[in-house]
């Protein structure tokens, strides 16, 4: 009976394979190199004990340790502790990712577009297309972690030897276990595909809470209820403890076994959940081409909303500590473009305000960055509404295609202003609360500084717009850009030739500092207004005037 | 001014070097409903495309209450309730708000008739539309157009998804709107169906068209069916003209005769004893299978 339930597993994880062959090939390449460039990396900023102790010095308060997890072997801060206390959480993060996708995929994915149900079909086992796919999981998981243990066990640097090396690869493949189970558990309890990845993700979120409440009162009972508290207890590079991997690898079992239970008893592409019937009529508010816009943007734009302000929150936590902290590290005053030369000639608070008004800088502009992503993706929404052939449905009806196309424009022109000003405000909040009356930024300073990017972000809608209107089928120039813009922005100062900087318009701002003193430099932000706004037009008229591109 | 609900003329339509349509003319009176049938990759919905305004015209064009399909597209569009061959929805949206979006798109809205339509198609208005099948996303279009008030309706393979009895209340509707007098365009594979309620056919082909008229109209270009039964056997009846498709059975032989030739068929067959003779029209299938049987253009 038992085989039978199972039967030809091994086909079905034949089948898996080939189909991951390019996907999860990429995501481990991805894992494994992106560990492989940041540990020397990092060995390099921090090259000596001093350095790392001062680094871990100013991360050990409550705020530091509930959002990067306790700082382990602080007495003796090899670049092995360091590494393993400031990556492991967000690698674990990382991992689960893809194994949520990857489970997913395979299981509810599969059984949503009809695919399940044709292996059924074939003389497989019942459960054996979720046995095929948590064996895969299994396998790609131990690959990832074998790979990331040799990888930074090959690297030789200083105090990252063998044994943590592969403590710290037994705990990737380990939380990538739990986070596959869990995907698993909610692809048999609800019935839909989106359902089960969102679910899974916010367990990513509350575990990374449970484990941040933990943390924070050093309560170690409440720290390892969640997954991603009791990686961390590894230790990696420090103790390199066994167990907590052992106790991961049990509860991915063990969680498993429920959801092979679950399957086993319920139907074909049912859910244990049943779906929530959904509202018979539209709102007053959906009935208008605006209102479906903004419905198919409203959750992406809240949760970029709420991210914003998180990010900007998150980099003022390091406020109180900062002019120390970098003013001791060339490296990191290079990177965020503190200009040392005018450095020495200067009194010891005068030094501090320009470390702080150059963070200041180096963060708006950071922040600046990650903006650009809601803003080009709201935009971009017409194109794959266009693709599926969903804009026919409004198109075809008494709705104007400018008309249409505005309303998208219309949200990214009004989003790009309250994304400035929530993380502006998130750090302005948080940076008071934490530093009190140390706190450096004044809150009119940093609205300037954040609102001064605005005529760059308006290049960038222009700019999608623009594409989307003209060129339907090279959408795909629009990420370019978005990459060029980034990383002249981030390294251009250094690296970058003049005429990348010109098509760079973020590098027109000037540089605004956050404090006091801060002069805006108008021209070059009107001149920006002004191909914003050209660039629009000619994409809205573009757009009104072709094919519509289902393809 | 023309007194067409829709005109088509010398429409091209090109997709780079590839013509997809090439000189179609077609008419459409008010009241009347035309079937347009070809088969998969004949250049239906890419008609139905340009005469919406979501494509542009290489050349030619097409008119709608006499206006130009491209530049009044608004202006026709509101008159208009059209179901697409391959109806794409939101899926996080529920059936029952995607009627009242598409109704409130275009104007009024009864609910009354909505109720009805709801009921006679048998659609839960509570499920996300992730959860419809292909022929659950039709009844969402065909509920959201029927209950429009349109004066023409466009139907693209409207009941590719329909199992009989749906398509059967599909034909209801279209009827209902035929003695409103309403204008339809159906596109269809299924022969029935246009049999039932088409006035007019237009037959479509490679991008062009390769017939139309009334359904009488076009039987008379094509082969009536025959089944005879005679004393003697008859000689070389397959090699008289405009005979085809000769098979005898149990001293019964069935085949087809060009229209033209019915009359000579029939004197000469006439000579062997005729026991027994049936005849039949072409249905449209042959009709349109004729067509399609012939190598090239
Ligand atoms: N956007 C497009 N680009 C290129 N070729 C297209 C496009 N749309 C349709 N075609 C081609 O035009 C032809 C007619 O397609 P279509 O009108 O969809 O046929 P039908 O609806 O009769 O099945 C097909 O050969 C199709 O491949
Ligand atoms: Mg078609």
């Amino acid at each position: 009976m038992l085989r039978g339930t199972f039967a030809n597993s091994f086909t079905v994880v034949k089948f898996i394979f080939r189909r991951e062959r390019i996907v999860t090939t990429a995501w481990i390449l991805a894992l494994v190199l992106f560990t492989m460039g940041v540990a020397p990396a990092m060995a390099n900023m921090f090259p000596d004990m001093a350095s790392r102790s001062q680094f871990a010095a100013s991360f050990n308060n409550p705020i530091m340790i509930a959002m990067m997890g306790p700082i382990y072997g602080a007495d003796n801060y090899t670049a092995g502790a360091m590494y393993g206390g400031m990556m492991l959480l967000w690698y674990a993060m990382a991992v689960a990712i893809m194994n949520i996708f990857f489970v997913v995929r395979h299981t509810r994915a599969d059984e949503q577009a009809g695919r399940v149900e044709v292996v059924r079909s074939l003389p497989t086992g019942r459960l054996a297309n979720l046995n095929a796919t948590m064996i895969s999981a299994l396998i790609i998981n131990v690959v990832l972690g074998l790979l990331t243990g040799l990888g930074l066990a090959v690297l030789g640097i200083e105090d990252m030897g063998f044994a943590g090396s592969m403590a710290y690869g037994a705990a990737t493949a380990a939380i990538g276990l739990v986070f596959a189970s869990i995907a698993a558990l909610f692809s048999q309890i609800t019935s839909n595909a989106s359902g089960a990845t969102g679910l899974s993700f916010v367990s990513i979120g509350v575990f990374y809470m449970i484990r941040a409440a933990g943390d924070m009162q050093g309560n170690e009972i409440i720290s390892c209820i969640s997954p991603l508290g009791l990686v961390l207890r590894t230790q990696a590079y420090v103790q390199n403890n066994i167990w907590p991997s052992l106790v991961l690898f049990a509860t991915a079992i063990v969680i498993s076994a429920v959801a092979y239970k679950l399957n086993s008893i319920r139907d074909l592409g049912q859910g244990f959940v049943a779906a929530r019937p959904g509202r018979a009529t539209a709102s007053p508010l959906l009935k208008s081409s605006f209102g479906l816009t903004w419905r198919l943007l409203r959750n992406m734009l809240i949760i970029w909303a709420v991210v914003m302000f998180i990010l900007g929150a998150s980099y003022a936590t390091v406020i109180g500590d900062i002019s120390s902290f970098i003013g001791d590290s060339p490296e990191y005053m290079e990177v965020i473009g503190v200009p040392v030369d005018q450095l020495a000639a200067l009194s010891e608070a005068d030094q501090a305000k320009l470390i702080v008004d150059s963070f200041g800088t180096f963060v708006t502009l950071m922040m600046t960055i990650v903006a650009i992503v809601p803003l080009i993706n709201a935009i971009m929404k017409l194109r794959s509404e266009e693709r599926d052939g969903r804009a026919e449905n409004v198109l075809t009806r008494a709705v104007r295609r400018c008309r249409y196309m505005s309303g998208f424009v219309i949200l990214a022109y009004v989003f790009s202003v309250i994304i400035q000003f929530l993380t502006a405000s998130g750090l302005y909040v948080v940076a008071t609360s934490v530093a009190g009356d140390a706190n450096p930024f004044t809150y009119t300073g940093l609205l300037q500084a954040f609102f001064a990017f605005l005529p760059a972000l308006w290049v960038m809608i222009g700019f999608t717009v623009l594409v989307v209107g003209l060129l339907p089928k090279a959408t795909t120039i629009v990420w370019a850009y978005f990459g060029v813009v980034a990383f002249t922005s981030f390294m251009g100062r250094l690296v970058m030739p003049d005429w990348m900087l010109n098509i760079t318009p973020l590098h027109f701002v000037s540089q605004p500092q956050p404090m006091q003193d801060f002069v805006i430099d108008y021209t070059p932000l009107i001149i920006m207004t002004g191909i914003a706004a050209v660039l629009t037009a000619i994409g809205i008229i573009s757009y009104s005037k072709r094919d519509m591109i289902t393809s | 001014m023309s007194n067409y609900t829709l005109e088509i003329t010398n429409l091209t339509k090109k997709f780079g070097k590839f013509t997809a349509l090439d000189n179609v003319n077609a008419t459409l009176e008010k009241g009347e409903v035309l079937g347009y049938i070809g088969p998969n990759g004949a250049g239906k919905t890419t008609t139905i495309r340009v005469m919406l305004g979501i494509l542009k015209a290489t050349s030619g064009g097409a008119k709608v209450f006499g206006m130009d399909s491209w530049r009044d597209a608004v202006e026709i569009h509101k008159k208009i309730a059209y179901v697409p061959g391959d109806v794409t929805l939101w899926p996080n949206m529920t059936g029952g708000e995607v009627i009242d979006l598409f109704v409130a798109l275009r104007g009024k809205h009864d609910k009354e008739r909505r109720k009805k339509l709801l009921e006679m198609f048998d659609l839960d208005p509570t499920k996300k539309c992730r959860t419809y099948s292909k022929g659950n996303r039709q009844k969402v279009a065909l509920i959201a157009a029927f209950a429009s008030d349109a004066e023409l309706f466009i139907l693209d393979e409207p009941t590719s998804g329909l199992d009989p009895l749906m398509g059967h209340h599909f034909q209801q509707c279209v009827l209902e709107q035929k003695n409103l007098g309403k204008s339809v365009l159906l596109s269809s594979h299924i022969m029935s169906e246009v049999e039932q309620l088409c006035d007019q056919v237009c037959i479509i082909k490679n991008g062009k068209i390769v017939d139309t008229g009334t359904l009488d109209s076009l039987r008379h270009l094509t082969r009536v069916n025959m089944k005879i039964e005679t004393v003697k056997p008859i000689e070389n009846l397959a090699t008289l003209e405009g005979v085809h498709d000769v098979i005898e059975e149990r001293g019964e032989v069935d085949f087809k005769v060009d229209y033209l030739n019915v009359g000579a068929v029939v004197e000469y067959i006439a000579k062997y004893g005729v026991k027994k003779l049936e005849s039949a029209p072409p249905t449209l299938e042959e009709l349109f299978m004729s067509h399609y049987d012939t190598k090239g253009v």
